[in-house]
């Protein structure tokens, strides 16, 4: 009985065996690339404290009608910006404008406050541009390194538009808008 | 192996749908902030000053006052000429409207106790306030026919800053009675205000 069964087995490795070294031989492989990618990635941060418009209030000198000169509004901070890589920061901004009174203004008068708006802290030279210049090389600055940190944004240089010596038409809604982009870089 | 790569090409298309928007969100990022403030009505006016070569028989503005330096001629004792032009540096930043008003119409004495007894005495002494400012120009006549407020207003339709003119002006022998007629004696004031002021 015992030897009934080692022929079995015998038998039965001498069926398989055969077949194992033949597969063994025809070698086939196969490679399956494991990959994934960090896409660069750019996030604004969060605004600290309040809301997000520089109100400045009553523009003009009431005794005169020109432009205050101690104009200022606080700064705005944005927490937590970050990109993944390479970036740059551009602010742009538009001068604030009469809302209401759209005609052009008499003479002696304007109906715009041009200003420099700057945002710091992320480039070691900061972002700004200037409302009334016909060109802002400064306005794009770039930073070669992945970067996580608070971004300061403010405004300052007011004038008035067409000249200081001209004074403001009376406007309840002067508007202007300042627009920083974070945006990652190739 | 030919089997597979329709799979693999759809992964990867599904790959690409799903990863493009999210890459499109993120990779630049946007903050807005406005920029307000506002510009009041405002009107002001600054202290007068007589234009140069501008005074006929008046010796200049003394604060807010014109001083005549002889009302009536010494001979006929009728009015004598007078006249000066004064600049006021104002501003109103909106339409507005420009006013000026005349206490007593006219000049009359100050002491209340004159008055005229006689149609051949002149008790009162008229003159004519001329205005320019902006588009308005035009002329207040305190003719001094009633002792009373006496003004006279324009709309002036855009803002408007500069020199304010008035020219004060008083004519040769004017009277509140007959031309010529002679003036009472005694003191004789008029208040004349400019106002700068909403429509």
């Amino acid at each position: 009985m015992m030897r009934n069964s080692l022929l079995f087995a015998s038998a039965f490795a001498a069926l398989a065996l055969p077949a194992a070294a033949q597969a063994q031989s025809e070698t086939d492989t196969k490679t399956f690339a494991v990959i994934g990618n960090v896409p660069a990635m750019c996030a604004g941060g969060t605004l600290v404290g309040g809301n997000s418009t520089f109100d400045l209030g009553v523009l003009i000198d009431t005794t005169t009608g020109f432009l205050r000169t101690d104009l200022a509004a606080p700064n705005k901070l944005l927490s937590g910006a970050y990109c993944s890589g390479r970036s740059t920061i551009t602010v742009s901004a538009t001068a604030m404008a009469a809302q209401n009174f759209t005609a052009t203004p008499p003479a002696g008068f304007s109906r715009t406050v041009d200003y420099t708006a700057t945002a710091s802290g992320w480039t070691t030279t900061p972002a700004s541009f200037n409302t009334a210049a016909a060109s802002n090389a400064a306005a794009t600055q770039t930073r070669a390194t992945a970067f996580t940190g608070d971004i300061t944004v403010g405004i300052n240089g007011f004038a008035t538009g067409g000249g200081n010596t001209l004074r403001l038409v009376a406007d309840t809604n002067y508007r202007g808008l300042v627009t920083v982009t974070l945006a990652a870089a190739n | 192996m030919r089997l597979h790569l329709p799979l693999l090409a759809l992964a990867v298309s599904v790959a690409t749908l799903g990863a493009a928007p999210a890459l499109a969100q993120s990779a630049t990022a946007v903050r807005t902030m406005p920029v307000t403030g506002n510009a009041p009505q405002v009107c002001a006016m600054q202290r007068g000053a007589v234009q140069p070569g501008g005074l006929v028989n008046i010796n200049g503005i003394d604060g807010d006052t014109l001083r005549i330096l002889q009302l009536t001629d010494s001979q006929t004792l009728a009015a004598r000429a007078a006249s000066a032009t004064i600049s006021f540096a104002a501003v109103c930043n909106f339409p507005h409207r420009v006013r000026i008003e005349s206490s007593n119409n006219g000049l009359w004495p100050t002491d209340g106790r004159i008055s005229s007894t006689s149609p051949d005495f002149a008790s009162a002494v008229p003159y004519q306030a001329q205005l320019l400012w902006g588009t308005a120009n035009g002329a207040l006549s305190a003719d001094a026919t009633v002792r009373q407020i006496a003004n006279r207003s324009w709309d002036v339709n855009q803002p408007t800053a500069g020199d304010l003119q008035l020219r004060i002006e008083i004519q040769q022998g004017a009277s509140n009675v007959e031309v010529n007629a002679p003036v009472l004696a005694g003191g004789y004031a008029d208040t004349l205000r400019i106002f700068l002021e909403p429509r």
